[in-house]
Order: structure tokens, then C-alpha cells, then sequence
């Protein structure tokens, strides 16, 4: 949802000259002082617990549970050295780039077909993508538990027997792969919003252009389409990379005991091991994974490398 | 179809759109399929026709409960973050002065940080600050992360507010609060509607901060849910996940109406 917050980093200002307005608003205060509240309250709620969260994740917690000097790394180091921790990391990378990159394949299709047919199809193929959306995860979590259900009353299971693809029941549930499938149905419209309205920008004669000179259908596409719609596959791919990073309800629901990821070790180490340093410095290191995949993305937006050319 | 598209690049680009367009509802589907079938297991295919499971679940007192507790909560986010998310927002759109840029990112952040992490590190400070009370642990938390909505959408609403109105409201004597109230706020008043449901929406759906802040006490629906989800296997869970369904499709049809889907998503 944060097209273009991620690729606007400055926005143009559209200040009213002083001199246009009436001696009243001089004597009023300046309008910037609305924003003080809000600025408060994300202060002391969301940056202040931010950098207390990073500082216990660098302090030892005692015997009593209180968290305090001395300072250490330990729990970085821990979470990069025991096998058991490191896996979570890696099965988290590795969920979220096949999510991200699977979703780039498929949405692409969606996206230009929804920007292209007509109203009607458009209109439709929206609703179907975005509406999901506001369907809580929870839900669709279980869902795909339904579909993918191990066993013979599983509804994949069920098709696939029925028509004899497989004859013994395949098992999906509880694997890596239908967290795959779960993130990639909670976040697909993240992908596909940001492609489609690149899309939309394109001018039109450019593809016009290339197929009267002669090019085919997959050469338009990648010679013109694809280069162009740049900006929105970054975009994209961000936002579907940092939220399937940090997910934590499809993993509990579709992943069980043998997809892990990093949402779920930090409930673990909170709820269950009462081991806060430890849980902190996870949150710390999907915070950073977070930002950096998020910090290259406006690097590559803002840095005019992924310009249409005018 | 269009004739932009044809030959086997189309075949491929329809077949992968209505896969994918299935792919999407089938989950729904089944759910709802499955939350009127007459067995005493969640079984595929269903069998039968019974509307037992919704007259279980609409007698559920954790059910009932949650879900007054979700509405609540979701009110008073609503109204929580639109107090704070307008008047910033006419701050980033009106105002002007040192590092406008750097604050309008940091209002927003909260969009791009893991709200899992946002609201375990609230926790940890409501904890120390001795905040036991969960309803106001959840306000707080949930004010949080969808003040951005707000503040993202009445951004772009104000922006397209023609200010030459404004000074002509003024000019003809009307003061700065009459003003607002009958000429500004009309303009930005389905920026501030969409803001608002949003807020509504998000904060109902919440996992990842709900998960920290909520008690026993109080648990909202998708703590319920998802407890429901592990201890419960006849058709009353697809019943309530079917009650959620349609309220968030109420909510998409009167976004839809206000804003226009796409605009108030990509906006």
C-alpha cells in the first residue's frame, strides 16, 4: 500500500505566499504546529520503544528478569551461530525472496491485463485483487489450511485425486511451500497495485510503436514494457519482500514446527522463554533486513536509475 | 478482447490472470462453502445445507465478546487517529518549515517498520511504565499504526483542495474555524471518510500488535480466531471467518463508494 511513499521521499510543498493573506493570518500561529500532537505520540510510542528495544537487545538480562549492563553482542551472536536460530534466518530469506519473486512473475500478467481491458474487466479484476485485502490474515490463513488440508478431505487433495492426477494425498500443509502460497495470497495485491498503475503511465505509442516496426508480442515486452514498468516491480517487490519478512499469522498457520520464521522465533522467545535481550536482538536484525531491502529500493528510485526516459 | 492483445501472448496473459483470480478466491469460497455444511467435521467436499453452525457461533460469549471489544477498539482508533492524523496532515500539506520531508517520512514510518516489532517494543514500554490496563495498551498501539492511513490519505485529498476558495471565504469575512468547517472540510471530507474507515478496517484486522498488548481479559476477533483456529474443528470456525468476510466486504463496497478502490489504495 505504500506506492509511493517509498519512491516520494521529497514532497513539493505548495506554501501559501504570506503576503496573499489577510493581517489574521499573520497573527495566527503557523499551520506546522498541527502536527505536533501527532509527532508526540509517535515520539514517545513508536521511536522511543524502537530505540529502547534496540538498547535491551544489546544488555544482559539477570536471573530476576531485569535488563541491564553489561552491554554485549552475544545475542547477535547467538542467533547467527546456534544452527537452530541461523535456520530461522535463512528459511526466512529464503521465504520471502521465493514469495517476492513468484508474485513478480504472476502479478505482471494481472497488472496489464487490468490496465489494459476493458472497464468492465478492469473493474472486476480489481475488486477480485484488492478485496481479499481487508479480509483478515487470520482468515486467509485458514483458508489455505482448508485448500491444502494433508490427507484425502483436503480440498487440493480431494481435486487432485478425483482426477487422478495423484493417487495418495499429497502433504502441503505444514511445509515451507504453503507458507509460499499463504504469503503469496496475503500479498499479491501489494504487488500488483504498484506494477499496475507503472503500467498505466506507460505511453502507449511507445508499445504501438515497437509492434509496427515489427517486434513480437515477447519483444515489446521486454524491450519496452518491462524496462519501463521498472519503478513499479521495485516497489513492489518491496513491499512483498519487507511484509512476508515480518509476517508471523501464515507461518503459525500454514508453516507449523518446519517453517519458522523470524515473527514466530520472537513470540517464542518472549512469550515462552521470558528471554527479551534475545527476542529484541531478532527484532532488531528483521528490522535491518527490512530497512535495507527498503533503503536500496528508494536508492534505485529516487537515484533517477530507474527514470523513463521523457 | 482488446486488441493490444493477441495471439499466444494474450492466451498466456488470460490464462495466467483468471488462474490467479481463482487462486484468489478459492480460500474465501471454501470457507464460506464449508461454514454451511451439515458434518461434524470441516471436510471437503461439504455435505448438505445447515445454518447451525452460525446460530452456534452467534451464541459463542467469547465470540460475542471479542467482537464488541474489536468494535470498540476499532471506534476508538478511528477516532484516535484522526484527531492526531488530520491536523498533521494539514500541517505536511500547509505548512512550511525545517525538514518538512524528514517529518513527513517519520509520520509514515510506522508503515514500513515490521509491526510485529512496533508492537513488542511497546510492550515493553507500556510494561515499564506499569500500563496494565489492555484496552488502553491496545488503543495505543493500534492509534500507532493507522495514523498513517490517515495522515496518507488526507494528504492527498488537501492537496487537491483549490486554496483560491478558501481565500475567498475569507476575504468575505468569514473566520478561519468557518472557513474550515464549510469550505475546506467538504472538499477533504471523502479523504477524511476513506482515512477513517481505513483506520477502522486495519485496526480490526490487527494481528501483529493485538498479539502483544491483548490480555486474557481482552482479546479481540483475530486472537479468537486464531485460539479457535487450533482447539475447534467443527464448522463454526468457517462460520465466524465468514462473518468476517462479509463485514470486510461491506467495508470494500462503501470504500469503493466514497473514494474509488484503486485511489484510496494507491494513493
Amino acid at each position: 500500500m505504500t506506492t509511493s511513499d517509498n519512491a516520494v521521499a521529497v514532497l513539493s510543498v505548495e506554501a501559501p505566499p504570506a503576503a496573499r493573506r489577510g493581517p489574521g493570518w499573520r497573527l495566527a500561529l503557523p499551520v506546522g504546529l498541527l502536527a505536533i500532537p501527532m509527532l508526540a505520540f509517535l515520539m514517545y510510542f513508536f521511536f522511543y520503544p524502537a530505540l529502547v528495544l534496540l538498547l535491551s537487545s544489546i544488555q544482559t538480562q539477570d536471573s530476576r528478569g531485569i535488563i541491564g549492563r553489561p552491554f554485549t553482542l552475544a545475542h547477535y551472536a547467538r542467533l547467527v551461530n546456534v544452527e537452530l536460530y541461523a535456520r530461522v534466518l535463512w528459511t526466512t530469506l529464503r521465504i520471502s525472496i521465493i514469495t517476492s519473486a513468484l508474485a513478480t512473475v504472476l502479478a505482471y500478467p494481472v497488472a496489464l491485463v487490468m490496465v489494459k481491458s476493458r472497464p468492465m474487466v478492469t473493474r472486476i479484476i480489481t475488486l477480485i485483487v484488492i478485496a481479499p485485502l481487508i479480509v483478515s490474515v487470520v482468515v486467509r490463513g485458514y483458508g489455505w489450511q482448508l485448500v491444502l488440508q494433508n490427507g484425502p478431505k483436503g480440498m487440493l487433495n480431494w481435486i487432485l485425486m478425483t482426477l487422478h492426477i495423484v493417487d495418495a494425498p499429497i502433504s502441503v500443509l505444514y511445509t515451507e511451500a504453503a507458507v509460499v502460497i499463504g504469503s503469496l495470497h496475503v500479498f499479491f495485491p501489494m504487488m500488483v497495485l504498484p506494477l499496475a498503475s507503472a503500467l498505466g503511465k506507460i505511453d502507449p505509442n511507445l508499445e504501438d510503436a515497437a509492434r509496427m516496426l515489427g517486434a513480437p508480442w515477447w519483444k515489446v515486452f521486454l524491450r519496452v514494457t518491462l524496462p519501463l514498468s521498472m519503478p513499479g516491480f521495485v516497489a513492489g517487490f518491496t513491499l512483498v519482500f519487507s511484509l512476508t519478512a515480518g509476517s508471523f499469522v501464515i507461518p503459525a498457520i500454514l508453516g507449523g514446527a518446519s517453517a519458522i520464521m523470524l515473527g514466530n522465533l520472537i513470540e517464542q522467545q518472549i512469550f515462552v522463554v521470558y528471554d527479551w535481550p534475545f527476542g529484541a536482538a531478532i527484532a532488531v536484525v528483521l528490522v535491518g533486513l527490512v530497512l535495507a531491502v527498503n533503503g536500496v529500493s528508494m536508492w534505485l528510485l529516487e537515484g533517477r536509475r530507474l527514470r523513463r526516459p521523457e | 478482447m482488446d486488441e493490444r492483445f493477441s495471439g499466444f501472448g494474450a492466451f498466456i496473459l488470460y490464462s495466467i490472470t483468471t488462474g490467479m483470480m481463482l487462486f484468489i478466491l478459492a480460500p474465501l469460497l471454501l470457507v464460506m462453502a464449508v461454514s454451511v455444511s451439515d458434518s461434524y467435521f470441516v471436510t471437503f467436499p461439504p455435505q448438505g445445507f445447515t445454518l447451525k453452525w452460525y446460530a452456534k457461533v452467534l451464541q459463542d460469549r467469547d465470540f460475542l465478546e471479542a467482537m464488541r471489544l474489536s468494535i470498540l477498539l476499532a471506534l476508538g482508533t478511528t477516532a484516535g487517529s484522526l484527531l492526531l492524523g488530520v491536523p498533521a496532515a494539514f500541517a505536511l500539506v500547509r505548512g512550511r518549515f525545517f525538514g518538512l520531508a524528514a517529518i513527513k517520512g517519520f509520520l509514515l514510518s510506522p508503515l514500513i517498520f515490521p509491526a510485529l516489532v512496533t508492537g513488542l517494543a511497546l510492550l515493553q514500554v507500556l510494561t515499564k511504565l506499569g500500563s496494565q490496563d489492555a484496552r488502553l495498551n491496545l488503543l495505543i498501539g493500534h492509534v500507532v499504526v493507522t495514523s498513517p492511513y490517515v495522515i496518507r490519505t488526507v494528504v492527498t485529498s488537501l492537496q487537491l483542495v483549490d486554496e483560491n476558495l478558501e481565500d475567498a471565504a475569507r476575504t468575505l469575512g468569514a473566520n478561519r474555524l468557518r472557513t474550515f468547517w464549510r469550505v475546506t472540510l467538504p472538499q477533504i471530507a471523502s479523504g477524511v471518510a476513506a482515512g477513517g474507515l481505513f483506520a477502522f478496517m486495519v485496526s480490526f484486522d490487527n494481528y501483529p500488535v493485538t498479539m502483544w498488548l491483548a490480555n486474557s481479559e481482552y482479546s479481540p476477533v483475530p486472537l479468537v480466531l486464531m485460539r479457535q483456529l487450533v482447539n475447534v474443528f467443527d464448522p463454526s470456525v468457517p462460520a465466524m471467518s465468514t462473518i468476517i468476510i462479509l463485514m470486510a466486504m461491506l467495508g470494500v463496497l462503501v470504500l469503493e463508494k466514497l473514494v474509488g478502490l484503486r485511489r484510496a489504495l494507491a494513493a
